[in-house]
C-alpha cells in the first residue's frame, strides 16, 4: 500500500499502541518487517541494458536508499468449541502500520525502535539467575 | 528453513544474504504471545497431575518443585527473526524467548537496516553493554590478613569468608 506511510514519530506512537493492545489482550502476535524501499522513490532504476551489463547493480547503489518498516498485528477469529478453556477469543481486525526511514535517520530510528520493542515485549522470559543457581544446588545434593 | 542456533550466526548469515541480494531480502520479526489451545491446557494439567502423583508416592525428596508452567493457562511468548529472500528462496531464522536478548537483536536489525539502505553496516548501536562482565577481582587476600603460608587444601578462614561475600 504505497502512499499511506506515516511519519516516523507517528509510527512509534502507533507501534506502542499495538504492543499495548497485545498486552491487554493477553495473547496475539506483532509482526515487524523491514525491507529496502525501491519503488516510488524518485530514484530511476538503471535501464535494462545497464542491468544486463552489471546484474549485481543493486549491491552497490549510487545513493543510499530508504528502508521501509512495517508493523502489523494478527487478525484473529473466534475459535470453535466455546466454553472450553483456551477458546475464549474475540474477532480482531488487522492493524497495519508502515513508515519509511530515510538513510540518514536510520540510527536514531533504531535506537527508538529498540526501546519500543523492549517495552512492548513484556511477555518474554525475564532473567532468573537466582532460581537457576538454586536448581543446580538441588541437583548436586540429589546426585 | 533452518533455525540458527545463535543470534550471532543468524546475524552473520543474514548480513551475507543482504549483501548478495539487497533489494529483495526482507527481515520479518515476529513477537507472539500465544494462549495455549484447550488440548494443550489439558496436556499440561495431565502432566502436572502426574508430577504431583509421583511426588506423593516417592516421599523422601519433599522438595515442592514448581512445575515448569505453574499455571496451565499461561501463554507462551516467543520472538522470532526471519530473513527471507524470495528470489533465491533463502530463509534464515532465529527464535528466542528471553527478554534480555531483545535489545541486542534490535540493534542487529539496525545494523542490517544500514546494509539494506546501502550504507556501511558499522558498529552496533545500542547493544554495546550486552556483556557486562564483572571484572573478577581476586585481589589482595594476603594484604589485609596476616601473611599465612598458602596451604593447598585449607585456606585461611577469614579469607574465605571474604570471597563468599564478594560473590
Amino acid at each position: 500500500m504505497p502512499g499511506d506511510h506515516m511519519s516516523n514519530d507517528e509510527f512509534f506512537t502507533q507501534l506502542t499502541n499495538l504492543f499495548e493492545h497485545n498486552r491487554k489482550k493477553g495473547h496475539g502476535t506483532v509482526y515487524l518487517t523491514q525491507k529496502r524501499l525501491t519503488y516510488d522513490t524518485g530514484i530511476t532504476p538503471p535501464s535494462p541494458t545497464k542491468v544486463l551489463d552489471d546484474p549485481l547493480w543493486d549491491t552497490h547503489p549510487e545513493n543510499p536508499l530508504p528502508v521501509l518498516v512495517h508493523a502489523a498485528n494478527n487478525k484473529s477469529s473466534k475459535r470453535e468449541g466455546k466454553g472450553k478453556p483456551g477458546n475464549e477469543r474475540e474477532n480482531v481486525e488487522k492493524i497495519k502500520l508502515s513508515t519509511v526511514v530515510q538513510p540518514d535517520k536510520l540510527d536514531a530510528f533504531y535506537v527508538r525502535y529498540a526501546e519500543a520493542c523492549k517495552a512492548g515485549m513484556g511477555g518474554l522470559k525475564k532473567r532468573e539467575r537466582k532460581k537457576k543457581k538454586k536448581d543446580k544446588k538441588k541437583k548436586k545434593t540429589e546426585g | 528453513m533452518p533455525y540458527l542456533k545463535t543470534s550471532t550466526e543468524w546475524y552473520e548469515q543474514s548480513s551475507l544474504l543482504l549483501k548478495a541480494r539487497p533489494t529483495t531480502t526482507r527481515i520479518t520479526s515476529k513477537y507472539s504471545v500465544l494462549k495455549p489451545s484447550s488440548s494443550k491446557i489439558a496436556k499440561r494439567e495431565a502432566y502436572a497431575a502426574k508430577r504431583a502423583a509421583r511426588a506423593s508416592t516417592t516421599s523422601p525428596p519433599p522438595q515442592s518443585q514448581a512445575p515448569p508452567q505453574a499455571n496451565p493457562e499461561e501463554p507462551t511468548a516467543t520472538f522470532r527473526l526471519k530473513t527471507y529472500d524470495p528470489v533465491s528462496g533463502t530463509c534464515l531464522q532465529y527464535e528466542t524467548n528471553k527478554a534480555a536478548e531483545v535489545g541486542r537483536l534490535i540493534g542487529r536489525l539496525g545494523m542490517l537496516g544500514r546494509g539494506m539502505a546501502g550504507l556501511e553496516e558499522g558498529e552496533e548501536l545500542s547493544g554495546a553493554a550486552e556483556n557486562s562482565h564483572t571484572v573478577e577481582q581476586d585481589v589482595v587476600m594476603g594484604g589485609t590478613s596476616t601473611p599465612i603460608e598458602q596451604k593447598p587444601a585449607a585456606g585461611g578462614g577469614g579469607g574465605k569468608k571474604k570471597k563468599k561475600g564478594k560473590k
